[in-house]
């Protein structure tokens, strides 16, 4: 559900930074790290329903999940995303569906340990980010 | 573009926002933000306490999570308090997050925090860290500065009172906890009289204000919003000219 509180976030963000500049939005990329789990058909649902009235009205959403990469700064040991998915999977089973990642992905350092050494003091890029925006 | 910074701003746009904060912990900063929010009824207290998040112990909602609906995080309510707290999402445990994390999860809990109320205290993290840049950034928030009158603590306070001060902010308060004790109809200052905290609020020009101890406080740890002590008592007459 919290797909909804993000969308309007962006939905109302965009259209103040669209009303200043004095344009209509076309087309928004939005970029969320895997880790958040946001289920993307229910993001542009929202979007598409809450762009109504405003400067993205006729707007597109693409949504791109990507797929951090990490380092541990304890060993400096680099991975992927496949070898963090256990562990967050097992977090699914704790929380239920809104686990704290799917809200606050950068929490995942409190809940994520190395899997070669075993520390939390891991390092990746976990922002939700605007990459583009396609004005008219 | 980071939608959330840009959505905390805007959540919290022509509200009253209230930043309780102390140079160093254990000064009693999260009671004095506590019975500030219970001053003003219908506020919401943000706990950004990511390492202690004692706003939830005291108000007895610690291990709760918050309800997340269509309109964001839904506060979880003690005593006409709303209490948003990072507690409310990771529950009661521990939260260890590199310093680059800290700014994110600020702007996301207070992006998606539903926030209704014209007065929002922030229970800050004890010290100078990345939470006290991020809701810089996020608000133009009122400084309460919490000390006690001890030696040790004037230091790290006038470094935060000077931080403050840089950053174009005078604190709207300056709160002596633990100042004194009411003993047998004299007022004992077990810590002294804080004199140098006082003359740095003259210096600054903010108003000081002592607020005594009460040991029966420890056994509203739980539902501080049923205390009504001394210490909600001088809580209050700095609530009321905030
Ligand atoms: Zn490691």
């Amino acid at each position: 559900m919290h797909e909804w509180s993000l969308a309007l976030s962006l939905v109302q963000t965009l259209d103040r930074w669209a009303l200043e500049r004095g344009v209509q939005i076309r087309r928004v990329v939005l970029s969320v790290p895997s880790p958040a789990q946001l289920d993307v058909s229910i993001l542009t649902e929202a979007f598409d329903s809450l762009k109504r009235e405003s400067r993205l009205e006729g707007a597109r959403l693409e949504v791109k999940v990507r797929s951090p990469r990490y380092r541990c700064r304890a060993c400096g040991y680099e991975f992927g995303q496949e070898e963090v998915d256990p562990q967050i999977r097992r977090l699914v089973g704790q929380y239920g569906e809104e686990y704290p990642l799917h809200l606050i992905p950068e929490l995942l350092p409190t809940f994520v340990r190395c899997p070669r050494c075993g520390s939390h003091d891991i390092e990746a890029e976990l922002s939700i980010k605007v990459e583009e925006v396609e004005t008219a | 573009m980071r939608p959330l910074l840009e959505l905390a701003r805007e959540k919290l746009r022509r509200r009253k926002v209230i930043a309780v904060m102390s140079g160093k912990g254990g000064v009693g900063k999260s009671v004095v933000a506590a019975l500030l929010a219970l001053a003003r009824p219908g506020s919401v207290l943000v706990d950004l306490d990511l390492e202690g998040m004692s706003a939830p112990k005291l108000f007895g909602v610690a291990g709760r999570l918050h309800e997340v609906g269509k309109e964001g995080i839904e506060p979880l309510e003690a005593g006409g308090v709303k209490l948003f707290s990072l507690g409310g999402i990771v529950g009661d445990r521990y939260v260890v997050l590199p310093g680059y994390g800290q700014a994110g999860a600020v702007e996301a809990l207070l992006a998606f925090a539903k926030i209704d109320s014209d007065i929002v205290v922030v229970d800050m993290p004890p010290g100078m860290g990345e939470e006290l840049l991020a809701l810089g950034r996020a608000a133009d928030y009122l400084p309460v500065v919490v000390t006690t009158p001890s030696k040790a603590s004037y230091k790290v306070v006038r470094q935060l009172v000077d931080y403050l001060a840089e950053a174009g902010k005078r604190p709207a308060a300056l709160v002596l906890n633990m100042a004194y004790l009411d003993c047998g109809g004299s007022r004992v200052y077990p810590f002294g009289r804080g004199d140098e905290a006082r003359r740095l609020g003259e210096a600054v020009g903010a108003p000081v204000y002592e607020v005594p101890v009460d040991p029966s406080l420890e056994d509203y740890v739980g539902r501080i919003h049923e205390y009504r002590g001394p210490v909600a008592d001088a809580v209050r007459k700095v609530a009321e000219r905030l």
